[in-house]
C-alpha cells in the first residue's frame, strides 16, 4: 500500500520521495558581503537499512554547492572536495568547522544573520530531499 | 662515515640532547594548557614589513611594547578562517583582567594579498571583532615574516585569471612578546576559554 502510494506520488509530483536522512542542527556561518564563499554545517543521520549518497546539492540563494573536507597535511589545512557523501545504514555524518563541511560559493544576496536558505539535496537513485538552513553568527 | 666520525656525531648528539632538556626544564617559568611556551628560547623576528588595514605600516616596532597573537589566512576562506577568527573574538570576550585585555592585540594576516586589500581586511576583521587589525604585503615580503614563525602557505589550483583558487595555510596561532619576538605558539583545535586563561597566566606573569 506505502509502495503504491509512493508510486503514485512521484507519479504525480516527479521528485517527491519521503525524506532519506534525519538532519539536524544544520547552520550556515555568516560572513561579511565582501566574502563570496559561506560554510555550511549539520548532523545528517541515515536511520535506513541501506546506504544514501549524496551527489550534489543546489539552492536559490548560491551559485553552487559542494561538500568539502578540510584536512591537515604538510603543516597546512587544505580543502579537499569529496564528490560523493556516503552515509553507512543507521549512522550519522557530522557536518563541523574544521572537517566536512558545505563550501556555498557566491550567494546572490549578501546573507544576513536569521535568514533561511532552502537546499536542495540529489541522492544518488535520483530522489531529493528539501533542507532549511539557518544564517547564524 | 668511519668509527670516530659516528663517535662524534653521536657525542654532539647527546650533548645536544642534554643541552634542550637542560634548557626546557630550567626555563619553563610558565605552564600553558592550550599552547607552547618557548620561555627563554623565543626568537626574534626577522626586519618585516607589512601594511595594516588602515594602510599603516606594521613591522616589528608595531608589535613592541604588547602582547600579539597572529592568524594567518585569507577572507576567501570558508571554514578554517572564519571558525578561528570566532575563536580568537571569543577569547577576547572572555578574557576578565581590563589590564590583560589592554596588553594583548590581535592580528589577522592575509596570505592572499592578490584578493585581500586594506579594504577586505577592515571589512572582515570588523565582522569579528571591531579590536582586530587584519594586515597583509606582497608574497614575498610576507614569506619573510612567515618562514621564520614556521608558518606554511601555498597558493594551489591557481590557473590563469580563475578567481576562486585555494589558499592552504596553516592553523596555528603564533604569540609574540612585547620584545617583538615569537615567544609561543597555540595549535589547533583552539578553545577559546583556555587560551583567555593562558594569555592572563602570560601577561600577569610578565
Amino acid at each position: 500500500m506505502m509502495i503504491r502510494l509512493t508510486l503514485l506520488l512521484l507519479l504525480v509530483f516527479p521528485g517527491f520521495a519521503l525524506a532519506q536522512l534525519e538532519i539536524r542542527d544544520s547552520w550556515i556561518k555568516n560572513l561579511p558581503p565582501s566574502v563570496p564563499v559561506r560554510a555550511g554545517y549539520m548532523t545528517i543521520h541515515n536511520p535506513q537499512s541501506k546506504t544514501v549518497s549524496i551527489v550534489s546539492l543546489s539552492s536559490d540563494a548560491f551559485d553552487s554547492i559542494e561538500i568539502h573536507q578540510t584536512i591537515a597535511q604538510d603543516g597546512m589545512m587544505r580543502m579537499e572536495r569529496i564528490p560523493i557523501l556516503i552515509i553507512e545504514p543507521d549512522s550519522t555524518v557530522q557536518l563541523t568547522p574544521g572537517g566536512l563541511h558545505l563550501m556555498m560559493m557566491n550567494p546572490g544576496e549578501p546573507t544576513q544573520i536569521g535568514d533561511s536558505i532552502e537546499i536542495l539535496i540529489l541522492f544518488d537513485d535520483g530522489s531529493e530531499q528539501k533542507l532549511e538552513m539557518w544564517v547564524k553568527k | 662515515m668511519n668509527k670516530s666520525s659516528i663517535a662524534i656525531v653521536a657525542l654532539l648528539a647527546l650533548i645536544g640532547g642534554f643541552s634542550i632538556s637542560w634548557y626546557l626544564s630550567s626555563n619553563k617559568p610558565i605552564e600553558l594548557e592550550a599552547g607552547l611556551w618557548f620561555g627563554e628560547q623565543a626568537r626574534a623576528l626577522p626586519d618585516f614589513e607589512l601594511v595594516d588595514h588602515h594602510g599603516q605600516v606594521m613591522d616589528r616596532t608595531t608589535l613592541s611594547g604588547n602582547w600579539s597573537l597572529m592568524f594567518f589566512g585569507y577572507t576567501h576562506c570558508p571554514d578554517i578562517c572564519p571558525a578561528t577568527l570566532q575563536t580568537l573574538s571569543d577569547m577576547a570576550n572572555a578574557i576578565e583582567d581590563p589590564n590583560v585585555t589592554k596588553a594583548v592585540r590581535i592580528y589577522f594576516v592575509s596570505v592572499d594579498p592578490e584578493r585581500d586589500n586594506a579594504e577586505t581586511l577592515a571589512t572582515y576583521v570588523n565582522y569579528f571583532n571591531p579590536g582586530f587589525t587584519g594586515a597583509t604585503a606582497v608574497m614575498e615580503k610576507l614569506t619573510l615574516l612567515t618562514s621564520s614563525l614556521g608558518i606554511a602557505h601555498n597558493i594551489r589550483n591557481k590557473a590563469g585569471d580563475n578567481p576562486s583558487y585555494d589558499v592552504d595555510h596553516s592553523s596555528a596561532i603564533v604569540l609574540i612578546n612585547p620584545q617583538a619576538e615569537f615567544a609561543g605558539l597555540f595549535s589547533a583545535p583552539h578553545d577559546p576559554l583556555a587560551m583567555a586563561r593562558d594569555l592572563t597566566r602570560i601577561v600577569e606573569y610578565n
